[in-house]
């Protein structure tokens, strides 16, 4: 009887214990599924799906479908079975604007689209349209313009929420080619690179109704995107900005900061194991590590055998891969070296997906390639999309998703 | 005895291997012209007309260039958003970029000179390298990107260096390491090179791609023709097409000066001379005369246009004030028409306005006539009258 009573708490107890985790969890993780974020999943440009299953030398990429889109350089974004990205219009040679749209996963068609902002013109004649890529949440999704907006509209049917003009309320100067850093989310904190006047360079919002957390430390606004991620057992949120290294609390406590040796960094800083961050720019040196001890920075590596510029790199077991300037290239965290090198992409990206490669050529070819030092091997290529592409692939639910400055498309690679 | 044997041994070895070393040098640059093809047949090219896809900034365009054997190029791409077109007669030259922020043509610097050394070579310097009066050095064998390469450094005769990887088993050029230029300015720059392809026994990389910077641009070869009719005009710069329109200035003209009269309501002579006129830059026509009104005038003029502010300018050095005067104007109708302006950090309106009219123009005269106004311009005055008539030659 005892014993019956006994497993009967016991039973009661766990059932009890996996209810509260189970809310708990709810409460606290609220992460949308699928790459619903610049990056992916993660922010380091890695699915957390499998390509480990596919006989390479059958496999034929089919397309599932190919659509019109605006101008912009925002990745698409991609949870519960809806693309989100910034698109724009031109209306004529001075006047556009700039859109935050939903397209149904499987097939392309738009949902709706809400106007954000007038559009960026780019002064180069690089691209017009958003720079940055937004971030889906619970019901919301956030979106940054070219001019400097950054705006809340509802998932279901795209109606703005809130908009903070940063330029306006914070005193930004637009940088050259528009601003171009994604948000990222932690803790229920939207935060953001800001670049504002008065100890506004990054602030953290209330992600309901935009109101203000915090704000810290100075600086201008740059191309580059937040890290946040796990270090040395802490979520922290990493900027690069000019040529410091800033780490901060969801709640904006400063933990560390670092001067680096180089500035104007646009590729995103790449968490490496637990405690290792790389940085790479087109100067020199073209990269360097950092190891984060408490909230000490050390640099424990520098070279300049990868130098990136807008491109980001993934990493993988000892490896970084990524685009040294216009060559893929794969190169050794411990010592620099460089493992391999493959040019043919021009200025493209990558991400990765298992331990293969999804390298999106600045022209549009996608070649998925081994992730391994051994050598270059190339699985399987094909162009994916036509013209100057140089947002990164997007991956979910086995299908690859890629744009360019006048459409977009999704394959299945299964 | 023993240390004498030793030290002649030493250098005995040291000497064969500098020979041999000197030796290697040649042999490699041998092969690596032979395996461009028969040097008898590169002999034969006068000229090449490349065409092709050029990507800059992740597009892709239209490329045409011309090579000649003398060591002249010219070309015309698309660089981004803006048409580019380069030329180069072996020594110096010019060219129409507009993302230096101008539309007109202007000359290379010494940094481009460089470049474009390299840009009118038919293969690599090593075709020719001592006739034009480059030296080379082994540095060694080497792996490069996995690929086993011979590092030869070559010296310029305009004292640049760069460094060559042949590949050691085709002895085709894998990469070169050299100066370039990012708009206008010297930087490094690493060259690869691949595609190699076969015309007429002549082997030819079809892919080149270059990175400095963060720059990546790649030539993508798509036909080559050899010994083609060349426009030699292609190689001398152009004025710029707004100066062009000052053209009839051009020449050696005899003047009569006539001078203004208010007594007698009317022009006398004042004056016979001479005045030469010619382009003295791209964007730049000079006059030079010596006249008397009253008093004798020497001037020097320059005329050019402001691209920035579209209009055309001038500026007068007078041999007889040492004063400078500045007119700025249009030419419309027919009719060039400068106002003076003030110059200087004196904001003080100036009491005397004067308007300089180039008219009556026609291929072997024009009129200047120079005015006065003493009410900003509201009433204007006779001053001077040049008539100019081109003196034969």
């Amino acid at each position: 009887m005892k014993n019956i009573m006994e497993i009967k708490f016991k039973y009661l107890l766990i059932t009890f214990l996996i209810l509260v985790n189970t809310i708990a969890g709810f409460s606290q993780n609220t992460k949308p599924d699928g790459w619903y974020q610049f990056r992916g999943p993660n922010r380091d440009g890695i699915s957390t799906e499998s390509l480990s299953d596919i006989n390479w030398s059958e496999t034929k990429p089919e397309l599932v479908w190919k659509k019109e889109l605006g101008s912009g350089f925002a990745e698409l974004t991609i949870s519960d079975g809806i693309i989100y990205t910034m698109t724009s219009e031109i209306v004529d040679s001075i006047t556009g604007f700039e859109y935050v749209a939903a397209f149904d996963e499987n097939t392309g068609n738009e949902l709706w689209r809400s106007q954000v902002d007038s559009i960026y013109f780019d002064v180069d004649g690089w691209g017009n349209g958003s720079r940055s890529t937004p971030i889906i949440d619970e019901n919301q999704i956030y979106s940054f313009s070219g001019h400097g907006k950054l705006s809340a509209n509802s998932l279901k049917d795209g109606t703005l929420n809130w908009q903070i003009d940063f330029v306006e309320e914070f005193g930004t100067t637009t940088p050259r080619w528009g601003f171009a850093s994604s948000p990222t989310i932690v803790d229920d904190v939207l935060i953001m690179e800001v670049g504002g006047t008065d100890s506004r360079a990054f602030m953290g919002f209330n992600k309901k109704d935009g109101s203000i957390n915090w704000s810290s430390e100075n600086g201008n606004a740059s191309h580059d995107s937040p890290l946040a991620a796990t270090i040395d057992g802490k979520e922290q949120i990493i900027f690069a900005n000019g040529r410091k290294l800033f780490s901060f609390t969801s709640t904006g406590d400063t933990l560390w900061t670092y001067n680096m040796p180089f500035g104007s960094l646009t590729a995103i800083p790449i968490l490496i194991d637990k405690n290792k961050i790389f940085l790479s720019g087109v100067r020199t040196p073209g990269f360097i590590i950092i190891e984060i001890n408490g909230n000490t920075a050390t640099e424990v590596l520098n070279g300049n055998s990868m130098k990136n510029d807008f491109s980001s790199c993934v990493y993988r077991n000892g490896y970084i891969y990524g685009y040294h300037v216009a060559a893929l290239r794969c190169v050794s965290v411990e010592t620099g070296e460089v493992s391999w090198t493959k040019r043919g992409f021009g200025k493209g990206s990558l991400i990765m997906v298992d331990d293969k490669l999804l390298v999106l050529s600045d022209k549009g070819k996608l070649a998925v390639v081994k992730a391994t030092p051994d050598a270059y091997t190339e699985l399987i290529s094909f162009q994916a999309i036509e013209g100057k592409s140089w947002t990164a692939p997007s991956f979910n639910n086995g299908k690859v998703f890629v744009r360019n400055l006048t459409e977009m498309a999704c394959y299945n690679l299964k | 005895m023993k240390q004498i044997t030793k030290y002649t041994l030493t250098s005995l070895l040291l000497i064969v291997a500098l020979i041999t070393n000197a030796q290697t040098v040649d042999e490699i640059i041998t092969r690596h012209r032979n395996a461009h093809g028969e040097l008898k047949k590169w002999d034969q090219v006068e000229s090449m007309k490349i065409t092709g896809r050029f990507t800059a900034f992740s597009v892709e365009d239209d490329f045409f260039a011309i090579k000649t054997k003398d060591g002249k190029y010219y070309s015309e791409l698309k660089l981004g958003q803006f048409d580019v077109i380069e030329a180069f007669n072996g020594e110096t030259g010019w060219t129409i970029d507009p993302w230096q922020e101008f539309t007109f043509p202007r000359e290379l610097n010494k940094s481009e000179q460089n470049v474009f050394l390299q840009k009118a070579e038919f293969f690599t310097p090593f075709y020719n390298y001592k006739e034009n009066g480059c030296e080379v050095e082994l540095i060694g064998k080497q792996v490069v990107d996995g690929i086993d390469v011979y590092a030869i450094k070559l010296i310029r005769t305009n004292g640049h260096t760069e460094t060559w990887y042949l590949d050691a088993n085709t002895y085709l050029e894998y990469k070169r390491e050299s100066r370039w230029v990012d708009f206008a300015y010297g930087v490094p720059a690493e060259t690869y090179f691949d595609d190699f392809r076969e015309i007429d026994g002549l082997i030819i990389p079809f892919l080149t791609e270059k990175t400095f910077w963060q720059r990546d641009r790649v030539l993508q070869i798509e036909n080559i023709e050899f010994n083609v009719d060349v426009d030699e005009n292609v190689f001398t710069m152009p004025k710029s097409a707004e100066i062009e329109k000052l053209a009839f200035l051009i020449g050696n003209w005899g003047v009569r000066v006539n001078a203004w009269s208010g007594r007698a309501n009317r022009w006398y002579k004042a004056d016979s001379t001479s005045s030469t006129i010619d382009y003295i830059a791209t964007n730049l026509i000079q006059e030079k005369i010596s006249f008397i009104d009253f008093f004798v005038q020497s001037n020097i003029t320059n005329f050019g246009y402001s691209s920035s502010e579209s209009k055309y300018f001038s500026t007068t050095y007078s041999g007889f004030s040492s004063e400078i005067m500045m007119m700025n104007g249009v030419f419309t109708d027919s009719t060039f028409v400068l106002n003076n302006v003030k110059i200087g950090c004196d904001t003080s309106q100036a009491s005397i306005q004067i308007k300089a009219t180039y008219s009556n123009i026609t291929e072997d005269s024009f009129t200047l006539g120079i005015e006065q106004s003493g009410d900003n311009g509201k009433s204007w005055n006779p001053w001077v009258q040049l008539i100019y008539g081109r003196m034969k030659e």
